[in-house]
């Protein structure tokens, strides 16, 4: 992102009270990175801001939200040499570039994903490419209606043994999330058929890290390893 | 409130966060936690979209602690910022969609309060209350609807009724304004 320098204040205060789109946001956190007067700014301006935060009466926290959290904390070793650190803000210096390499990674794989639909007997309703938010293409869903729905996994994931992964769709606002089933294989998984609308074209598919068994609310707890949005199969 | 009081512990608390002793990532949710629900909370509405949030945010603290130094802040601004983030990535994902309906019936009484509750309470020998209170009702309106509930140029343009373009504008220069009072 270019900016002016007699700018920076105001694009530190856009930023921090959440004024800007996301991906302004995301170049001004690698902007930030490598220049320490935006870097100033943004502390500051957040520093002028925050008595606001001390206006909500805190609630009590349950000691089952520390346990998720305990739960899905990755490893010492991932904190001493940050493995998982490739999330939006570390490498948005690439941003647009990454965007578009996964673009395209996305477009080669619903290719494929398609031709592959097309030879079967059955074609899916939709297909939709889960990515990570590092932009990284994760695993495909084929939507195929009412009987069934497929995952295949095209990444490796670290799920503990507690963990389970677990797909979800979000057929409508009305509706809310609903799950479309549990990954128990590693390369993939046939999901059953839950009683929903016909998938149609945008519906929003993600996976998330559930306890084993799934998630116990019947919605998504857990944090979102990749999500991504259907195309219809033509 | 617990708020302001031994704020240097949050210091040391993310540097042995960086070290990886989880007691001091639990150390900082036993003192924060509930006000951190709460915060989230008032951005995307539902108890479990927030302790989603938080939950997203303490693995974020975890797998950042080590970014963290002074140049960015106070630790519990650092902290406090990360919870905003994650509440507001969560409504451009369109998340408190859901509620929308709802929110819009509630909009003159419920939401109105949010910013006004937040505007009350905000400690009055505070300069910010004071540079607050020096600009304009709609000016300051739309800070603490941006600040506050985490609504975009956008929203804030629609639900007072004025044009985008004005809107922004005139945000811009009330944040100015804000800078330089509390200069």
């Amino acid at each position: 992102m270019t900016y002016e320098r007699t700018s920076i204040p105001d694009l530190a205060d856009e930023y921090v009270l959440g004024l800007m789109e996301a991906a302004d946001a995301v170049e001004i956190e690698a902007a930030m990175e490598r220049d320490a007067e935006l870097r100033a700014a943004v502390a500051a301006s957040r520093e002028r801001f925050l008595p606001l935060d001390a206006t909500v009466e805190p609630v009590v926290a349950g000691a089952n939200l520390w346990q998720k959290i305990e739960a899905s904390l990755p490893l010492h070793t991932d904190t001493a040499n940050p493995v998982e650190n490739a999330s939006a803000n570390d490498n948005s210096r690439n941003g647009w570039r990454v965007a578009a390499i996964s673009a395209i990674a996305a477009s080669v794989i619903l290719a494929v994903g398609l031709v592959y639909s097309l030879t079967r007997s059955v074609d899916p309703l939709v297909v939709a490419v889960l990515i990570n938010e590092a932009g990284d293409v994760q695993a495909v869903v084929e939507d195929f209606g009412n009987e069934d729905a497929r995952i295949r996994l095209l990444a490796d994931f670290d799920v503990p043994a507690d963990k389970t992964i677990q797909v979800w769709t979000l057929p409508s606002r009305e509706m809310g999330p609903v799950s479309l089933g549990l990954v128990d294989g590693v390369n993939g998984a046939h999901l059953g058929g839950a009683e929903l609308p016909k998938p149609r074209e945008s519906q929003l598919y993600e996976i998330t890290l559930e306890q084993t068994g799934g998630s116990p609310t019947g919605r998504p707890t857990g944090p979102i390893l990749a999500k991504g949005f259907a195309k219809r199969s033509r | 409130m617990s708020v302001n009081v031994r704020v240097n512990d949050l210091d040391e608390a993310l540097a042995s966060c960086a070290k990886g002793d989880r007691a001091a990532l639990r150390e900082i949710y036993d003192r924060e936690a509930g006000q951190l629900i709460a915060l989230a909370q008032r951005i995307v509405r539902r108890r479990e979209l927030a302790e989603e949030v938080v939950q997203e945010a303490f693995i974020r603290i975890w797998t950042h602690a080590h970014q963290y130094k002074a140049d960015r802040g106070s630790a519990r601004g650092w902290i406090y910022a990360i919870v905003r983030n994650r509440a507001l990535n969560l409504l451009r994902d369109g998340r408190r969609e859901y509620t929308v309906e709802n929110m819009d019936a509630l909009r003159e009484d419920g939401q109105a309060d949010e910013v006004m509750a937040a505007w009350q309470k905000l400690d009055r020998a505070s300069r910010l209350y004071e540079c607050l209170a020096a600009l304009d009702d709609v000016k300051r309106r739309g800070i603490l609807m941006a600040y506050v509930e985490g609504y975009s140029h956008g929203e804030i343009a629609g639900r007072l009724r004025i044009p985008l373009g004005t809107t922004k504008s005139w945000i811009r220069r009330a944040l100015s304004a804000l800078r330089e009072c509390l200069a």
